[in-house]
């Protein structure tokens, strides 16, 4: 009994002494920690005066028994740990058919005969960087004007017709391809089809109908250049491929807009729309042999030209040169600019980890939220300083070339600590990189693209560009071990060999007298500290 | 600025062109290049040594919707769709609509408060976990429902499911992230003013409405100095019980679904049952004053019914798309409803009106059918009087051609048809189906309800529209808009 006086009070002394170190966190708390410890057997309650910071300590402490110890039954499956998931049992896909017709065409389909849509297009090898400097602007152009009539139907004919079945004809042209797809109930498809071929084939490219369709163009201009984004690319691709049919704007220059003839757009659609670079794609409630028949019976006027975009790229390749292009201008409340290296064509092996690096350095808006918290350092850089509204990795591909870089928003004044962040990010991974990171990022990779073909737009969209650009559709197997390929090494390699001490592409605009100069950004392309 | 900046840009490069005369030296550039086609891992040849799997057959049918209850009521609903991904979500029974005094405002901050703090995990590990799989999750809520989802591969679906019922069931909304989500949602009141589409459709409802129908969807600014956590927990306890509660998912095998989730949900306390709080319609006016060359103005009068009555929800559908519209310039060809009535003869007809279109905000007892128009000041006064006309030409029997209407149904067909090609879109359409009418509806039922339609229903139903008052919101220099009396008078 005396023995159990004695130690209680050396107890209380040690924790009054614990308490008068209260400035030492750590201490208090291992002597908090070890004195139930000692009285523990049979002590009879002989307590300090409860204090309000000893409160406080409970709660802090509950808090954490109750994190250490929590219900298991919702952490089953709680893994913080980046793994690779087995897909193996989800990779199987409908077929994807392909017959080459002996005009070169090529149609391409998969089905599923449950569905009761389908979407049926036309992919086509071509798009502006394959027009003349004169007549820039042209597959823009001709996009517009295969809408305004052919010998069989009117303007308005055939939008009523599309709009009497209920179906969605829709077109878009981008630098390296054109596409022209409709959208209908299964039943539909054959007429969907004859559509298709009748605007690919007989347009009359209407004189009067050009001169209405300039305006039209110009204003689509007007409008593209209110979304800053496209503007920054616009920049990005004029300064990155200068010199080079690439670098030129996809809808071309007012001047040209105004000044392109018909003979113009039908010496596009002559050369470039042929049959062996065109395919034809459909999705959803489809037969294969349907589509081939009638392929055959329908787009037998293209001509057959044997010319390969190939050989077009060979005369006019793009070169990327290292340079910027700034526009200050101060009225506008936020600054933009991308940062781009030079990166992979379509077919280079190492796409695939440009990829993944794409999904490494990650994107993010302020909306969203969640960004201090997230895998991405750039990310965590540009959330828990606030030095960004958003920033977004981009890598884009072409036949010959590509860009690989970030682009981002930002208020005047955090310029230059976003151009630290973003420059020390893509240089880091030349020299540090984890395989957690990798891992996340391959997984984050696989679930966008599969995540992505939801329904048969989506499906034809897929197959159409793959056969342009691969001449195959990739099966999503090979796909995935091509992306399971790339581990931290290979990052590495890939980074050598595009962002280590490599040429950069700027292009910035709005209040961005802080955004730091070239040569800032050239001599962060490397590190001079391992 | 920038546009005086580009001719400059692009006469320079053409000039410096011409002097370095580089488009002979590029050629020469390219003989130097490797081309990868000669690459063996090029991605033009297919990967050597890889064995793929079989391909799948072409027939793979999507399964029935299945549906089980649990014990406590949660109801678990799935359509199990062919593909690599799924999609899952929780539906709730509750809304705007439940709020009252002190709540009022809170369905808003719980969207906000979504996918954070869990009793077991927190909001960092929350991120990290979902971040690992790569899917992407979302939380909205409406006036009547809100919805949790998750979609991902399949392949993760055990972790998905977990982690989705652990934030919609043990949510935490600790104080300092409730006082975060509050500053952020202070700030999007703020940006409502200037927002005038989604002022407008917020306010319809308020005037259009007196009851539960009427509560704001968007918290307003005493309402967010008012909630804090023990609010949002009170409001959260009271309406996320078990019998309102349903689990859809697409993409996913019922029993395989039924194996995780009924060990993670049965236990979810059961709430005494809560009678749907009533409201009616009104009609009213109201104008914000705002400093723009552009003047938005909806006009939209009762759909009596809403989607209870299925027959009357399907001809509003049917009317929407007939009246159809849309802007003056958008993108996109033919589809977009080009031919339908308010693009032939108000959006072709009138240049100056920006857009033109008919809408429609249905509810599970009542609904809102309208339309929204952006024209400029000068032309508003017109702009409601064609407004006014077209309402009434589609209620008086014999304007509206077979034509047309046949044209109406065939879109409406096809656009639910395509929507449901996505596993995301019937996903949300098993839940929001469950929620309102207890089960789901197979679509070809909704398919024979469109096409016993006929031009006197449309007429009819669009003259019981017109009978109720009508509601009017305007934004800009609304003191052009023609007074309300006015627009009744010329309604009646």
């Amino acid at each position: 009994m005396a023995f159990r006086r004695i130690l209680s009070t050396a107890v209380r002394r040690r924790s009054a002494v614990a308490a008068a170190a209260a400035g030492n966190a750590r201490e208090a708390s291992t002597a908090v920690a070890s004195a139930p410890g000692v009285v523990a057997p049979d002590a009879t309650p002989v307590r300090a005066p409860v204090m309000p910071y000893d409160r406080i300590a409970e709660a802090v402490n509950a808090r954490l028994r109750r994190l250490e110890h929590p219900d298991p039954r919702f952490l089953r499956y709680a893994n913080p740990v980046p793994s690779h998931a087995d897909h193996t049992a989800i990779l199987a896909a409908p077929e994807t058919r392909v017959t080459t017709l002996p005009n070169g065409l090529r149609v391409a389909t998969e089905s599923s005969l449950a569905a009761r849509t389908a979407t049926v297009g036309v992919w086509i090898d071509a798009g502006s960087r394959y027009e003349n400097e004169e007549a820039a602007g042209v597959a823009h152009f001709v996009e517009h004007m295969l809408f305004k009539g052919t010998g069989k139907r009117s303007a308005a004919q055939l939008e009523q017709e599309i709009e009497d079945m209920g179906g969605h004809l829709n077109a878009y042209t981008s630098r390296e391809q054109t596409t022209y797809y409709a959208k209908v109930l299964d039943k539909d498809v054959p007429r969907a089809m004859e559509v298709l071929a009748d605007i690919l084939q007989n347009s009359n490219l209407d004189q009067a109908r050009i001169e209405r369709e300039r305006d039209v163009i110009l204003r689509e201009m007007e409008e593209v250049e209110g979304q800053s984004e496209e503007v920054i690319f616009d920049h990005l691709h004029a300064t990155a491929f200068q010199y080079t049919s690439l670098g030129r704007p996809i809808l071309g220059t007012a001047d040209n807009v105004k000044s392109i003839t018909k003979e113009d757009l039908e010496n596009y659609i002559a050369t470039h729309y042929t049959a062996p670079r065109m395919v034809i794609t459909a999705a959803g409630n489809v037969k294969h042999e349907d589509i081939v028949e009638q392929a055959k019976k329908l787009f037998n006027k293209l001509s057959t030209d044997p010319t390969t975009t190939n050989m077009l790229v060979a005369k006019g390749p793009a070169s990327f040169t290292g340079s910027e292009v700034r526009i200050i201008d101060d009225d506008m409340p936020l600054a933009q600019f991308a940062v781009a290296f030079n990166g992979a064509s379509w077919v280079d092996p190492d796409s695939v980890a440009l990829m993944v690096m794409q999904s490494m350095l990650g994107s993010w808006n302020k909306s969203a939220g969640g960004g201090k918290h997230m895998g991405s350092e750039l990310v965590q850089r540009a959330a828990i300083n606030d030095i960004a509204e958003s920033v977004m990795a981009f890598n884009t591909n072409y036949k010959d070339t590509g860009l690989f870089g970030v682009y981002a928003v930002a208020k005047a004044d955090c310029l230059d600590d976003l151009a630290f962040a973003i420059m020390h990010e893509m240089s880091k991974l030349s020299y540090r990189v984890t395989e957690d990171d990798v891992i996340r990022a391959r997984n984050q990779l696989k679930s966008s693209i599969q995540l992505h073909l939801d329904g048969s737009t989506a499906v034809v969209e897929d197959i159409g560009r793959q056969l342009l650009t691969y001449g195959r559709r990739i099966p999503i197997p090979e796909l995935f071990a091509r992306i399971d390929a790339v581990d931290a090494s290979t990052v590495k390699r890939v980074a050598n060999r595009f962002i280590f001490d490599q040429d950069v592409a700027i292009a910035a605009m709005g209040p961005i007298q802080g955004l730091p100069d070239y040569n800032w950004f050239r001599r962060r392309t490397y590190m001079l500290r391992y | 600025m920038l546009v005086g900046m580009l001719p400059r840009l692009r006469s320079s490069t053409r000039l410096l062109r011409k002097l370095c005369g580089l488009e002979t030296a590029a050629p020469a550039a390219a003989v130097r290049r490797i081309s990868p086609a000669d690459d063996a891992s090029s991605l033009l040849h297919p990967l050597p040594g890889l064995e793929l799997p079989p391909c799948l057959p072409d027939n793979l049918d999507r399964s029935p919707t299945r549906i089980t209850t649990l014990s406590n009521g949660i109801r678990i609903a799935t359509e199990d769709v062919p593909g690599p991904s799924a999609c899952i979500g929780f539906f709730v029974d509750s809304g705007s609509v439940y709020e009252s005094g002190e709540t009022t405002g809170v369905s808003h901050l719980l969207e906000k408060m979504a996918f954070k703090d869990t009793k077991y995990r927190a909001h960092r590990n929350i991120i990290n976990e979902l971040e690992l799989a790569g899917g992407s999750v979302g939380a909205t809520c409406s006036r009547e429902q809100m919805v949790y989802s998750y979609d991902t591969l399949k392949a993760y679906m055990p972790e998905a499911i977990e982690i989705l019922v652990d934030c919609v069931r043990n949510p935490l909304f600790l104080p300092e992230e409730v006082e975060r989500q509050l500053a952020l949602a202070r700030e999007e009141v703020q940006d409502l003013q200037k927002n005038p589409e989604k002022f407008i459709h917020e306010q319809l409802n308020l005037v259009g409405f007196s009851g539960a129908l009427a509560n704001p969807l968007i918290a307003p600014e005493d309402a967010l100095a008012r909630i804090n956590d023990k609010i949002i927990k009170k409001f959260y306890h009271e309406n996320f019980t078990a019998d309102r509660v349903v689990l859809a998912a697409s993409g996913v095998d019922h029993e395989h679904l039924l194996g995780y989730a009924d060990f993670l949900l049965n236990d979810w306390h059961k709430g005494s049952s809560v009678e749907k709080p009533k409201s009616t319609y009104v009609g009213g006016d109201s104008r914000l004053r705002a400093d723009s060359d552009m003047t938005h103005v909806a006009l939209a009068f009762e759909v009596p019914g809403g989607w209870l009555q299925e027959r009357d929800a399907t001809i509003v559908t049917v009317i929407q798309t007939l009246m159809g519209g849309g802007g003056s310039f958008s993108s996109g060809g033919p589809g977009k409803g080009m031919h339908s009535r308010l693009y032939l003869r108000v959006l072709n007809e009138y240049h100056s009106v920006q857009s033109f279109s008919a809408f429609s905000n249905v509810f599970d007892n009542s609904g809102l059918f309208g339309i929204y128009l952006t024209t400029p000041s000068g032309f508003v006064r017109k702009a409601v009087d064609i407004a006014i006309r077209e309402m009434i030409a589609v209620a008086t029997p014999g304007e509206v051609t077979e034509i047309e209407l046949q044209r109406a149904k065939n879109s409406t067909i096809s656009s639910v048809l395509m929507n449901l090609e996505s596993r995301v879109i019937v996903a949300e359409d098993i839940g929001r189906q469950l929620l309102t009418y207890g089960c789901r509806k197979p679509i070809d039922h909704f398919l024979q309800c469109m096409d016993e339609i006929t031009l006197d229903d449309i007429a009819a139903f669009a003259r019981k529209m017109l009978s109720s008052k009508p509601t009017l919101v305007s934004w800009g220099d609304v003191d052009k808009v023609p007074p309300y009396e006015f627009v009744c008078k010329r309604l009646r």
